[in-house]
């Protein structure tokens, strides 16, 4: 399989599992004095409803509080809220036991539960299929340096297993596979002593190539199917260990997606390890406990996906990791070699190398799909001349359009 | 902008890797070229070799330095870093032969760098292999003159019963040949294998060449597929052919063991520029070079069967690259043209091994006159020599040979055979002539007078 073995860099992380539950301030993204009834000096539940995002989801707020600004940075309104520290809620806890499949995706949406392995994808839109036959709970985590499905999954072990229980009796799913890499014993080890007690719950291990954790890889992998746009075509759903536990958290009390472990990783961090944050708390703060080094740089998420970002960054649902990397030299630039590696490694099959020669002409672009690029970077990464491929790519895609 | 990892390879790793892999084919034929021919008083023939091999690396590096640097806004430094000038020199060097003389590889150098690489545009840029530029540059223009002075043969091998290289003798071999005529004038396939046989500079060591495309292939430098099925196509080719002719496994070993096939394939069909970028478009490569080399070297006389059919490719490989991305894009499966590419080599292959168990007539013989007066016939003939068409005036007498003149000899050495009086060995053992000696220094020479012999009498006593 295309794809390729990447450095690690997990173990400076892997083990440390800290909180940082108690932020002076929270900052919510996408809530402004537009699109929410609170205004400022109004009180604030845990969990309660700030206003709807420009697609119709719910937005919430981490803490409870009073609201004390609202900001704009980098085009973004924010909603700031003093934390009062004593975390006052309306959770209520539930009987889902006799659940039905609708108010499981009712659940869903009024606890904006999203797709936490990056890509945010509202979770209740998958589970709304007629028929759902497998459920693939992704633990893979291939980028390198990002432990916090890991260190999510190990504590909290038993309590994803009977979510995915849960999960599969209220949709009638006839059995569930946890994708696991094959050289994460620790995890392996773990889910062991658990799964056994389990029936229909299987645990697969995946090659270590990245990107292994690709949804389209993963299901050819651990099914052996294909499928044109959504694994639900195949009957399957697939979802991130992170999001499976946030489900059950909305499953037994209703709580909505305010909380996540981040991973704080890099060479750039005195002390690495993955925090509990709540939803809204400003990066930097956290950053400042752990300490970090001159000349660095910060990015969110992973080394090969992730973006560059600075001080301002904010947790959110879809954050995994906040990398500190001192700065490097840049490596030297060179002519295309046209060694083919890039295509060599493409997981998508893609030719990246003809791609950036056809890059001017249009109807040469389309045969060669830059489309299907996942963007997950191994063009860039794998080429002897440094020359980032992935940025041609990204410009084929806009031009194909 | 991502991505903030990248990984440890470079550029400059994978041909500092090519040139590991160089270095024990360099001292292999400074050993076999320049230690083992030293004679005590002149050094430079001891150090000629990796005289040759460093000039030309040195001229090519010199002329696209300077000019880049005449020609472009950038720092020399830079100029030097990025374009790796030295890298066509240095193959140009090994696959010349010893007796090149130094300014032929100066213009040799001169070739690959301007027309192989500043023409079409430089580094990355290029369509032909540089060195191959070169080398047929060398070949076309100064062969006589590089035979002049020895051709490939370094002056420990001239005085060896063998003396020709083993394709060259080869050529000259009635029907496929045996064992004792192919392999054993150069000892055995061991020979073939260390590198102990006639040939290029660096084109001999079949051992350090693979050694060198393992090392190569395993630390991920080269496109390891060209070379595999390339090598594999002739190798399966030659022994469908040897088969057809009752040959045994020795064949195959002795076609791939011989001439530029491994040292073109690993080297210099694996050129990264001018190499398809496809995995399925490495296949067809070298899937086609195999089916040319194996046509070249059988259906026509010429010689440099792997220099013309890596040039040839390299100006398809866009071509093929191509047509890999339209068949993916029309969802049509790449399967098919391999199948039409398998099936044209077992046709060629097929029509080869047939053609050697049909032809018995010597297409290099002619009949020039034949005047019968009673039991005297004098025949006129024509026989392709080593670098010329040599003509003789046979007179047979009463169904024997009784003289041998020589009218037209302009090939190299052929002083020799006028030396050793070899017209009068060939009267005397006419009876035997297959096992007569050869002239030694001159074997394609003597062997194509003794070829005339054996010819005019087949043709004298009514034999087919």
């Amino acid at each position: 399989m295309s794809g390729m073995r990447l450095p690690k860099h997990k173990k400076m992380s892997m083990h440390k599992l800290n909180t940082y539950l108690k932020p002076k301030k929270v900052y919510i993204p996408n809530v402004s004095i537009k699109n929410t009834k609170f205004s400022i000096n109004d009180k604030v539940l845990m969990g309660d409803v700030l206003g709807l995002d420009s697609r119709g989801n719910k937005i919430h707020s981490s803490v409870s509080g009073v609201v004390v600004d609202f900001i704009k940075v980098n085009d973004i309104p924010y909603i700031v809220i003093k934390n009062d520290l004593k975390e006052k809620n309306n959770f209520k806890e539930n009987d889902y036991s006799s659940m039905t499949k609708e108010e499981f995706v009712n659940t869903l949406k009024e606890n904006s539960i999203v797709g936490m392995g990056g890509a945010g994808f509202p979770t209740y839109i998958k589970y709304q299929a007629e028929e759902i036959n497998t459920l693939i709970i992704n633990s893979v985590e291939c980028e390198p340096f990002i432990t916090s499905d890991y260190s999510l999954f190990m504590k909290y072990t038993k309590e994803v297993l009977d979510t995915v229980s849960d999960i599969m009796r209220i949709n009638n799913i006839k059995d569930s596979i946890v994708a696991v890499k094959e050289n994460n014993t620790s995890l392996i080890k773990r889910i062991n002593s658990y799964i056994s007690k389990y029936e229909n719950i299987k645990l697969y291990l995946v090659k270590d190539k990245y990107p292994a954790g690709w949804e389209r890889r993963l299901i050819k992998e651990v099914k052996g199917v294909t499928y044109d746009r959504l694994p639900i075509e195949k009957k399957i759903v697939v979802n991130n260990v992170s999001t499976i536990y946030q489900i059950g958290l909305s499953l037994k009390q209703s709580i909505p997606l305010i909380e996540r472990v981040v991973t704080f990783t890099g060479d750039g961090i005195k002390r690495p390890c993955n925090v509990e944050v709540k939803v809204g708390t400003k990066v930097s703060d956290v950053l400042e406990t752990l300490g970090v080094y001159k000349d660095t740089i910060i990015i969110e998420n992973g080394p090969m996906m992730g973006k560059r970002s600075n001080e301002d960054l904010i947790v959110t649902p879809t954050l995994n990791c906040v990398l500190v990397l001192k700065e490097k030299e840049h490596e030297r630039l060179n002519v295309c070699l046209r060694c083919g590696k890039c295509a060599e490694v493409c997981p998508a099959g893609l030719c990246p190398v003809m791609i950036k020669d056809n890059i001017m002409d249009i109807e040469e672009l389309k045969k060669l799909y830059p489309e299907k690029c996942v963007e997950c970077g191994l063009c860039s990464y794998v080429c002897p001349s440094k020359i980032n491929v992935r940025e041609y790519i990204r410009e084929a895609k806009e031009k194909v359009k | 902008m991502g991505p903030f990892i990248k990984s440890e390879n470079s550029t400059n790793k994978m041909m500092s890797r090519v040139i590991i892999a160089l270095f024990p084919i360099i001292i292999f034929s400074f050993y076999k070229n320049g230690i083992l021919c030293y004679d005590g008083n002149n050094i430079y023939t001891l150090f000629k070799p990796l005289i040759i091999i460093g000039f030309s690396t040195l001229c090519t590096f010199l002329f696209e330095t300077i000019y880049l640097y005449l020609t472009k806004d950038k720092k020399l430094i830079d100029l030097i870093r990025d374009n790796y000038s030295y890298m066509p020199g240095l193959f140009l060097g090994l696959i010349l032969p010893i007796n090149t003389p130094l300014p032929i590889i100066m213009v040799g150098a001169f070739i690959s760098v301007f027309i192989g690489k500043v023409l079409f545009g430089g580094f990355g840029e290029n369509i032909f292999n540089p060195a191959l530029i070169g080398r047929l540059f060398i070949i076309t223009m100064y062969a006589l003159t590089i035979s002049d002075f020895g051709g490939y043969l370094n002056t420990s091998e001239l005085d060896s019963i063998a003396s020709a290289t083993p394709l060259s003798n080869a050529s000259l071999v009635e029907g496929i040949g045996t064992y004792e005529e192919l392999v054993q004038p150069y000892g055995s396939l061991k020979y073939f294998a260390l590198g102990f046989i006639p040939g290029c500079l660096g084109e001999t060591s079949k051992v350090l060449i693979i050694l060198a495309f393992i090392y190569l292939t395993l630390t991920k430098t080269i496109k390891w597929r060209i070379p595999v099925f390339y090598v594999s196509t002739v190798f399966l080719s030659t022994l469908g052919i040897g088969l057809i002719n009752g040959v045994g496994l020795w064949y195959p070993l002795f076609q791939v063991l011989s001439g530029g096939l491994l040292f073109g394939a690993v080297f210099m069909a694996t050129d990264p520029v001018t190499s398809p970028v496809t995995k399925k478009g490495q296949i067809i490569y070298g899937l086609c070079l195999g089916i040319l080399t194996v046509t070249l070297r059988y259906l026509t006389s010429y010689p440099e069967a792997v220099l013309t059919s890596i040039l040839t490719m390299n100006m398809l490989v866009y071509l093929i690259d191509d047509m890999v991305i339209e068949r993916e894009y029309k969802k049509r499966k790449i399967i098919l043209p391999i199948i039409l590419l398998i099936l044209s080599l077992i046709g060629i292959t097929y029509y080869i091994g047939n053609k050697f168990t049909k032809a018995s007539i010597d297409t290099n013989y002619e009949i020039v006159s034949k005047e019968e007066k009673g039991s005297t016939t004098t025949y006129v003939v024509t026989q392709v020599g080593y670098s010329s068409k040599l003509k003789l005036e046979i007179v047979i007498k009463d169904d024997k040979v009784v003289s041998i003149e020589y009218l037209e000899a302009n090939d190299s050495f052929f002083n020799k055979i006028i030396d050793n009086k070899y017209n009068e060995t060939l009267i005397n053992n006419q009876d035997d002539l297959k096992n007569c000696d050869t002239v030694s220094g001159a074997t394609i020479s003597s062997t194509a007078v003794k070829k005339a012999i054996i010819n005019t009498l087949k043709d004298h006593r009514g034999e087919k």
